[in-house]
């Protein structure tokens, strides 16, 4: 089992454009149910992430109205260098990351492109699958 | 972000780019169109005043008031002759010139004439106005409505760029304070200039008291000075106002419209605390004083 077994399609995941809004962006992480959203540029390239942690600290720490965080472009507060894992890197380097950093979901890259994302939940079923 | 300029001027008239770091332009003239003589004499005599100062200008005036609070106000000359004197304005003083439009239909004559357009601020999320505005080819002046927050104006700037515009101006006239009232939030500036769009004050309509008058808007215009030096201070790439040599008996906006005697001394002050702007920011570089993130 590698990575592109398990990972999410770019259509299971919000995948957003830099210039669509904060807003449009948490609407996406609704309707996809996932607390992840990865900001690309018109070739798929992963320019920064959007988690709901990252969204919790911004809305206590920006001391602006939030009809203003609204409308601001996402990337404006993304963050711009995630850890990722690489689509040819072993399952195993995926979870040892996610363990170290307390995360559980990683854009899956191909050369700075994104591919997919590897999330907690179906990473564990496959594993317990496999057993 | 990039910091774009706006180029306003086609044809045989001056050229007037607006933008940071740029002298300040001023967009002036009678709220509207009365007669064809007063065109003529507020042009020539607001070009002696500019001239005098050393300010870059763009005639304003319009054809058609179509926000009139009282049925029985003056509307203007209408688009057909008003286009006309306009036409002539800028033939015979080499001027760049801006009017509004207020029906999505005008749009395509008043482009064909002017040098800039302006979206009124009652109107300025009309996506019919905003298209129009934007298929002139024209730059655009786009007013913040009262009603709108500076960040919204965001939504209206996509429009016009949905629409092949990129040469826009923002302009601010004042947000509503409850009834009858206007005040201006002077972080307007730095929020909508964010666009990467030139920033304009509207200092005339900002002391306007909106419909206070029962049928007719009144205003204090003693605080024009006041609200000049501030957003002059403040950041803004071009400086409105309307001017008129005899306000009582202007036929728009009366009681907000400058009278021609004051404007040397504003126009002076605005210049000069802009060019003090530009030399503390060659001084000192760009403001540092960061969001929280």
């Amino acid at each position: 089992m590698n990575i592109k077994d398990v990972m999410l399609s770019l259509d299971k995941f919000p995948v957003v454009t830099k210039d669509v809004i904060f807003k449009e962006v948490l609407e996406e992480m609704g309707n996809k149910k996932l607390g992840i959203a990865c900001v690309v540029d018109e070739n798929y390239k992963l320019l920064g992430i959007l988690t709901d942690g990252d969204i919790r600290r911004k809305i206590l720490s920006i001391q602006k109205p939030l009809s203003s965080i609204f409308i601001d472009d996402c990337l404006d507060h993304a963050i711009l260098s995630p850890k990722t894992i690489s689509i040819d890197d072993p399952i195993i380097m995926a979870v040892n990351l996610m363990g170290e950093n307390k995360i559980w979901d990683l854009p899956v890259v191909e050369n700075g492109i994104l591919k997919g994302l590897l999330h907690l939940h179906p990473l564990v079923n496959s594993l317990l699958k496999s057993k | 972000m990039e910091r774009k300029v706006v180029n306003v001027g086609y044809g045989k008239v001056r050229r007037v780019s607006i933008g940071e770091r740029l002298p300040l332009v001023f967009i002036g003239g009678p709220c509207a169109i009365e007669s064809r003589e007063h065109a003529f004499k507020m042009a020539k005599d607001i070009e002696v005043i500019c001239q005098k100062i050393g300010i870059d200008w763009i005639y304003k005036s319009c054809y058609d008031k179509d926000c009139r609070s009282s049925p029985t106000s003056f509307h203007g000359v209408g688009i057909d002759e008003g286009l006309k004197i306009l036409s002539d304005v800028r033939d015979e003083f080499g001027l760049p010139v801006v009017s509004d439009f207020s029906d999505s239909t005008w749009g395509p004559s008043t482009g064909e004439v002017c040098d800039l357009v302006q979206v009124p601020a009652y109107l300025c999320r009309q996506t019919s106005i905003l298209r129009s505005a934007a298929k002139t080819g024209k730059p655009v002046l786009l007013k913040k409505g009262q009603f709108m927050s500076p960040w919204n104006m965001k939504n209206s700037v996509r429009k016009l760029e949905s629409h092949g515009c990129n040469q826009i101006i923002l302009a601010d006239r004042g947000t509503f304070f409850g009834y009858n009232m206007l005040v201006n939030d002077m972080t307007c500036f730095p929020i909508m200039a964010a666009t990467g769009y030139p920033v304009c004050f509207d200092a005339g309509h900002s002391i306007q008291l909106p419909t206070s008058m029962g049928n007719i808007s009144g205003g204090q215009r003693e605080f024009i000075p006041h609200l000049v030096r501030s957003a002059t201070a403040n950041g803004i790439n071009a400086l409105f106002m309307e001017v008129h040599d005899n306000p009582d008996k202007a036929l728009s906006d009366a009681n907000t419209v400058l009278d021609i005697k004051y404007l040397e001394n504003i126009l002076y002050q605005a210049k000069k605390v802009h060019e003090l702007r530009l030399e503390l920011l060659d001084k000192l570089g760009e403001d540092n004083v960061h969001p929280k993130k």
